[in-house]
């Protein structure tokens, strides 16, 4: 594993942050409490932490851009250049904002004006700020664009953003932050939203854009993996506190603190799972020639459809788990939802614990819907918000006549299962965390005691603790209950911790399938190598704080 | 949220101290427009226990009075007692708007139920709505009353048909949105049939939104009713109304401006304040503003 290590200590200090605090306006809540750091020329600082721990408080704090009557500054200073930031009038730091300091932001698509060409956005930059000619403004746009490798310069100039993909969206903000050469670039998780190939691009660019201009960057993080590549300095931070920083390499090789220990333990590793012994038992879940096409029937037009996925031939024994792994676009989730027929396959056989349902109408199917149950992604969406944990639990079993007394019996069987109190059933999704709702999101699935379980992306919008959790909550319901176990995931990391077999699709073909083991150590596929390629801090065991050890 | 930062007023400060949660803070003026309808409608409601003359007895010896101690606002050119008039007339008036909202509400979240998880049923009904809504609102309610005769129901029906379609396609935004909300989706997966969808996790959505509506209705309808009799098109002139009796007053108006007058200051008022009750539900129905707190 190669570290950033250049030994800036001689380099100056672009950013120092000493003892901020930020509290909740009119109440004493803190939620920055005294954190310093340090930024210089040059260097990458990482802010590392799970959701609420106040890093992007701390990204918003230095841009002066904390939200009015809702969280304010209640001491320290944040010195930028000599200037301490907290006392500067709005106009001055209007101008800093955009001369001294740039922010690049997670999701590319909402931070661009939807309507106005991307060049155009880009040269407004340079108008408002600088005294430049249209021409002189134009061809330093054009310069800029192609220093972030972009392709087709002027044909992009003239695009709207909805005409670009997510990293070239990316490369676009990147630019537009670069223009005016700010001494500090702010990067607010800005590959998080990008798929992980497109990830290891944006991610190389910033390192080379920053080694051109000696920018000094504060990167915002959740992920380990990112942290190990682009890293020079780490600091984690827990509750609005920094509770360890240290240079990159020693903070992964020999963690001080607990809570950094624990983090870095809960990182996945790339390495697949011990392999199970394979079983013998029945085929439970069963797709031959599966293929599915949207759209594509008009009323009056025979308009050719998409073709989302072609060619799935899969099963999953029971008791086994099969990863489906790939990026945004490449179909995984159109099979997760043809398999659960929320959508209808247009062409193929799904057999579910012996019985075809890809032909069954919707009527005919509900018999049947038992055997198959799935967890979706976002935790805050997936239950009723005004229904109590124990309505949403026993409806399914209510469904096929079971009476409520002995649904409510299991629902506090279940409940308990996934590690909740009994009396969680008579509360309310809000007053639970994501991690407590993914669980009661499962808890609600095995209520009908299914033979196969579709996890659609079930640990993605967790944090990377509350991730392990639900992962082995996963692994042990499957022992106890024997299902057989779809999991559909972009992270291969999560896919080499929970999957016996692993399915990797692109462009809606399956490219790859084979034992987790053999495709994830030893891809034969060049797609699948190039994924693993792309996975950030690959190289690097982060539970057992050293070099991967390579078989 | 801009209120309840600072006490504004003696009201608002009773309310601070009574350290409501934040989403019932409310200012001052939505509890005065509490009191007042809540006066009107009590007066209303019980006119016929406290009010001093027969509205329909005539008195030409008494005609066109200002006000008096005997007629506290005043007679019409029938020598009737105004303030007797108005406090009846509001029991009709306020019985169409409510009726009307009611109607429209009921009606609209059924069809707009339909409309927004049924597709092939959608693209008929939507078309429906559509030129539903192409109509004038005042002539199809000229029209519908001229055919089935003045009465308090064909008023009602009148004012209704108009506002269905906007409930229909407010619900169906509802529906449309939350159809998708993997939620709904669970409950497909657990064998939900589509009448338990519909009715359990998607018609519960459009409440909040329905409420606000159906305070608007409300107030509009009141208006309608008051515009229809005006024009003679509304409820049979002999019971009085609150359009009926600035309709008749309107010949008399410079002799005694009051039967315009004070008909008109309790007609807006009240729709004043059904108008702001329906704002102040608005602001704490106000999903995103539940989201903050949760």
């Amino acid at each position: 594993m190669q570290f950033k290590t250049a030994d800036l200590s001689a380099a100056p200090v672009v950013l120092s942050i000493r003892q901020l605090s930020v509290g909740l306006s009119g109440e004493t809540t803190k939620v920055l409490d005294a954190i310093s750091l340090d930024v210089r020329e040059g260097e990458t600082a990482c802010l590392v932490g799970e959701s609420g721990s106040g890093k992007s408080v701390t990204s918003l704090a230095v841009m002066g851009l904390l939200q009015k009557g809702s969280l304010e500054v209640t001491g320290g200073e944040i010195v930028l250049d000599g200037n301490d930031l907290l006392r500067l009038t709005p106009s001055q730091m209007r101008r800093i904002r955009a001369q001294r300091i740039a922010m690049i932001f997670q999701e590319p698509m909402t931070a661009l004006n939807p309507v106005m060409r991307v060049g155009e956005q880009i040269a407004e930059v340079l108008k408002t700020h600088t005294d430049m000619s249209a021409g002189d403004c134009k061809a330093r746009v054009l310069e800029i664009m192609e220093q972030v490798h972009l392709p087709e310069v002027p044909r992009i100039y003239r695009s709207y953003p909805h005409q670009l993909s997510g990293g070239q969206r990316q490369r676009i903000m990147i630019a537009m932050a670069l223009v005016l050469e700010p001494k500090l670039l702010i990067a607010d998780e800005p590959t998080t939203a990008l798929d992980v190939t497109t990830q290891a691009q944006i991610l190389s660019l910033i390192a080379e854009l920053q080694e051109r201009h000696g920018t000094a960057v504060l990167f915002i993080t959740h992920d380990m993996g990112v942290v190990a590549e682009v890293a020079h300095t780490v600091h984690v931070m827990q509750h609005g506190r920094i509770v360890e920083q240290a240079p990159v390499e020693s903070l992964l090789r020999r963690p001080r603190e607990d809570y950094t220990r624990t983090l870095l333990s809960s990182v996945p590793s790339l390495v697949p799972r011990h392999v199970r012994a394979e079983s013998r038992q029945q085929e439970v879940l069963e797709v031959r020639g599966m293929r599915k096409v949207y759209g594509g029937n008009g009323w009056f037009l025979r308009r050719p459809g998409t073709l989302a996925a072609r060619d799935i031939d899969f099963s999953v024994v029971r008791g086994r788990t099969l990863g489906i792994v790939g990026e945004s676009g490449s179909g995984k989730s159109t099979v997760a939802r043809c398999i659960m027929r929320l959508v209808d396959p247009t062409e193929g056989e799904v057999r579910v614990a012996g019985i075809e349902i890809a032909r069954l109408s919707r009527r005919a199917l509900r018999p049947h819907r038992k055997h198959f149950q799935v967890v979706f992604q976002d935790p805050f969406r997936s239950l009723n918000p005004r229904w109590t944990i124990a309505m949403s639990l026993t409806e399914g079993p209510l469904n096929y006549g079971m009476r409520y007394s002995e649904s409510f019996a299991r629902a506090e069987e279940m409940i308990e299962l996934v590690g909740l109190p009994r009396d969680s059933l008579h509360r309310y999704p809000h007053q639970f965390s994501g991690g407590q709702r993914q669980r009661i999101a499962i808890a609600r699935a095995i209520m009908m005691r299914p033979d196969v379980l579709v996890a659609d992306e079930a640990v993605s919008a967790l944090d990377v603790s509350v991730q392990a959790q639900v992962l082995k909550l996963l692994g042990d319901i499957q022992q106890k209950l024997g299902v057989a176990i779809l999991f559909i995931t972009h992270d291969l990391r999560v896919a080499a911790q929970i999957c016996d077999d692993v399915i990797v699709m692109q462009h809606g073909a399956i490219v790859e399938q084979g034992p987790a083991a053999a495709v994830l150590s030893a891809p034969r596929h060049e797609y699948t190598q190039q994924l693993i390629n792309a996975a950030p801090g690959r190289h690097w065991d982060f539970a057992n704080f050293r070099e991967l050890e390579t078989a | 949220m801009a209120h309840a930062t600072q006490p504004a007023s003696a009201m608002q400060a009773l309310l601070g101290a009574l350290s409501l949660p934040r989403r019932w803070r409310i200012g001052a003026g939505p509890i005065i427009a509490a009191v007042v309808l809540l006066v009107i409608v009590l007066s209303a409601l019980l006119a016929p226990l406290y009010v001093p003359y027969d509205p329909m007895q005539m008195n030409s010896l008494n005609r066109l009075q200002p006000a008096t101690a005997d007629h506290l606002l005043g007679t019409d050119q029938y020598g009737r007692d105004l303030f007797s008039r108005i406090m009846i007339g509001g029991r009709v008036s306020l019985l169409i708007g409510v009726g009307a909202a009611v109607f429209s509400v009921l009606v609209g979240l059924l069809i707009g139920l339909v409309s927004g998880f049924f597709r092939i049923a959608d693209a008929i009904i939507m078309r429906i709505m559509d030129s539903l809504m192409a109509i004038p609102a005042i002539l199809l309610a000229i029209a519908l009353v001229a055919l089935n005769g003045p009465s308090v129901w064909s008023v009602i029906v009148a004012i209704t048909i108009p506002e269905v379609p906007r409930v229909v396609r407010l619900v169906r935004s509802v529906v449309l949105g939350a159809r998708e909300e993997p939620y709904v989706e669970a409950a497909i997966a657990l064998g939900s049939g589509m009448f338990g969808i519909l009715w359990k996790h998607l018609m519960p959505n459009t409440l909040p939104a329905l409420i606000v509506q159906g305070t608007y209705i409300c107030a509009s309808a009141i208006l309608t009713e008051a515009l229809l009799s005006f024009l003679g098109a509304g409820v049979s002139t002999e019971i009085p109304t609150w359009g009926n009796i600035m309709a008749e007053g309107r010949t008399y108006f410079q002799v005694n401006p009051g039967l315009i007058f004070w008909t008109g200051a309790v007609l807006s008022l009240c729709i004043l304040s059904i108008n702001l009750l329906g704002d102040t539900a608005r602001d704490m129905l106000d999903p995103r503003l539940k989201k903050r707190e949760a």
